[in-house]
């Protein structure tokens, strides 16, 4: 859109007097419908950093810095900041046989995605693939490459429906508070785990997501899960960072049933030491 | 948009983003005079250059095969548009040319939920697996998509399964050698008031319709767009697929209506969902008789 714009800029120039003074108009219609109808705020006392960019456009790749060197981390939920569980949260999690870490139990995994069923946040947010962003006027869309799902924020100034019927991706509004974008979703419906692991996401759960893009190539994600049907307290995850990929675009990566059992039979299973020979 | 100043053509009220802009323009416009008639040019103008996708001659160029009295259509496809027949036919099996030899072994493996050759109980239609329908069938289902139109590419939005896909239209050719995949490959380009759409590079899996007509990865797909006014989208859809059929496979157009109030809303398709609703609903209603 940029590009197009100072085409459409330089355009101008070249034309009359009263052309290049509607060309300035142009040029403010867009931050006005970017701003959805407010100011961004002063910096905070002791910010003496310049103002970020509201343009959060552009194939995002997490860091690889999580707990194994060199490969992404996952690590935007992070278990170590998990609030005590609900008696609900806990059986929820006790239920959960996931495919890593310490409660995994090979042969009898039950991780959602097994069955492709779709992938919503907070989790998508998590997967070690990349994703995209597309801002156009009252809207913000993300296109997650792993499972290619899709989601809408709508950044028009509405405010999060009453009583949502539950879905897997929530419903989302995103506003700008200063230089964060903040995203603010919920009418989850409770069959996804938040993470690997089996953590529970309820019905009741709030997700706040908070976006800076802190310089060109690099966009902070901050993850935060209110959830009082499965935690007695709120998850607050530190800051994730994501280089910017100016150069790849999102693949198609569908999840297929038949492929993800015939990746389990010839590789994670016998992986796992359990036999996968015909009987 | 009956508000128009005399000195500008219809053409230039369309509007790039903004589906009501025009109802806008017809009640603010009359207020204003003519200094904001030159800022409406200005808009015009610039939506222009954004259609075009940098490459593309003026909208204001007749195409040739059209008398050069036509009205000029809208080059903004954006917006949330229902067919107009929920009986899917844009891909009109009538119409169907002959089966090569692997298109008919293809076609005879199929076991169809609907139509003469559905065996209740024996259904193997990919999408009961919830495998991606995909294009084309994905275009006649008979629920809403959404177009969404930025510098370069447009966006397809299908609420039946949640698919999204993208038709690249910065004026890149199709790729020579793409791996086959659900989707496929897609670049569209205006060809007077026709918006183009090329696909290639598309799988074997999906069937092209309900009845089991199958898709190789040689079908070369021709989707072609025209918005006739402000509420109505035609399509127009053509598969060449020399391994399945012997002749390219040429449809009829069918029409989309603008729903400017709606948005598309969540359907996934959910493994454990269509089993529920195949053991509570469709395998007791035995087979569904064909939609005509």
């Amino acid at each position: 859109m940029k590009d197009a714009m100072e085409k459409a800029s330089r355009m101008c120039l070249r034309m009359m007097v009263p052309l290049a003074l509607l060309g300035a108009i142009l040029l403010f219609t867009p931050i006005l419908s970017s701003q959805t109808g407010k100011q961004p705020e002063a910096p905070k006392p002791g910010d003496t950093s310049a103002p970020l960019s509201h343009d959060l456009s552009g194939v995002w790749m997490q860091y690889p810095d999580g707990p194994a060197p060199g490969v992404p981390g996952m690590n935007a939920i992070d278990e170590r900041f998990r609030p005590p569980f609900t008696p609900w949260g806990q059986a929820r999690f006790d239920a959960a046989r996931p495919m890593q870490g310490p409660t995994a139990v090979a042969g009898r995994e039950n991780a959602p995605t097994l069955h492709c069923d779709p992938d919503g946040p907070p989790r998508v947010l998590n997967l070690p693939n990349p994703f995209e962003i597309i801002q156009i006027p009252g809207r913000v869309l993300m296109f997650f490459e792993l499972g290619h799902v899709w989601r809408t924020i709508w950044t028009d100034g509405r405010a999060l429906p009453k009583d949502p019927d539950p879905t897997w991706l929530g419903y989302s509004v995103g506003k700008w508070e200063g230089d964060t974008f903040v995203v603010d979703t919920i009418g989850f419906n409770d069959k996804l785990w938040v993470d690997v692991y089996g953590s529970p996401r309820s019905d009741q759960m709030h997700l706040t997501e908070r976006y800076r893009r802190l310089n060109h190539d690099t966009l902070e994600m901050q993850i935060t899960m209110d959830d009082p049907k499965a935690y007695r307290g709120i998850w607050v995850n530190p800051p994730k960072l994501h280089k910017l990929e100016p150069t790849w675009e999102i693949a198609e990566w569908f999840c297929v049933i038949e492929e993800e059992n015939a990746y389990s039979d010839s590789i994670r299973k016998p992986a796992g030491g359990i036999s996968t020979a015909p009987k | 948009m009956n508000f128009r100043p005399a000195f500008l053509p219809k053409q230039f009220l369309n509007c790039r983003f903004d589906e009501s802009c025009a109802l806008r323009w017809k009640g603010r416009g009359a207020r204003l005079g003519r200094s904001l008639a030159f800022l409406a040019l200005v808009l015009a103008f610039t939506s222009t250059l954004f259609a075009q996708a940098n490459n593309e001659p003026a909208a204001t160029q007749v195409p040739a095969a059209t008398p050069a009295l036509a009205p000029v259509l809208s080059h903004d496809l954006s917006g949330v548009w229902m067919p107009y027949s929920v009986h899917m036919d844009g891909i009109d099996e009538k119409l169907r040319p002959p089966l090569t030899p692997w298109g008919q072994a293809r076609f005879d493996a199929a076991v169809p939920l609907v139509g003469p050759r559905a065996i209740a109980g024996k259904e193997n239609n990919p999408a009961l697996q919830c495998e991606p329908e995909a294009v084309p069938k994905s275009l006649v289902l008979p629920n809403p998509f959404e177009i969404v139109q930025i510098p370069g590419r447009m966006f397809m939005f299908f609420e039946q399964y949640h698919l999204w896909r993208t038709i690249w239209a910065d004026g890149r050719a199709l790729p020579k050698d793409p791996d086959p995949t659900f989707l496929g490959y897609s670049v569209g380009k205006w060809e007077g008031d026709t918006f183009v759409v090329e696909t290639t590079g598309m799988n074997d899996k999906p069937w092209v319709d309900s009845y089991g007509n199958p898709r190789s990865e040689q079908m070369r797909l021709t989707e072609r767009y025209r918005r006739l006014d402000r509420d109505t989208l035609e399509m127009q859809i053509i598969m060449d697929d020399p391994k399945a059929y012997t002749k390219p496979w040429v449809n009829p157009p069918q029409r989309f209506k603008l729903e400017p109030g709606w948005e598309i809303a969540e359907f996934f398709c959910v493994v454990d969902e269509e089993n529920s609703y195949g053991d509570a609903v469709r395998k007791p209603a035995g087979v569904a008789p064909a939609p005509k």
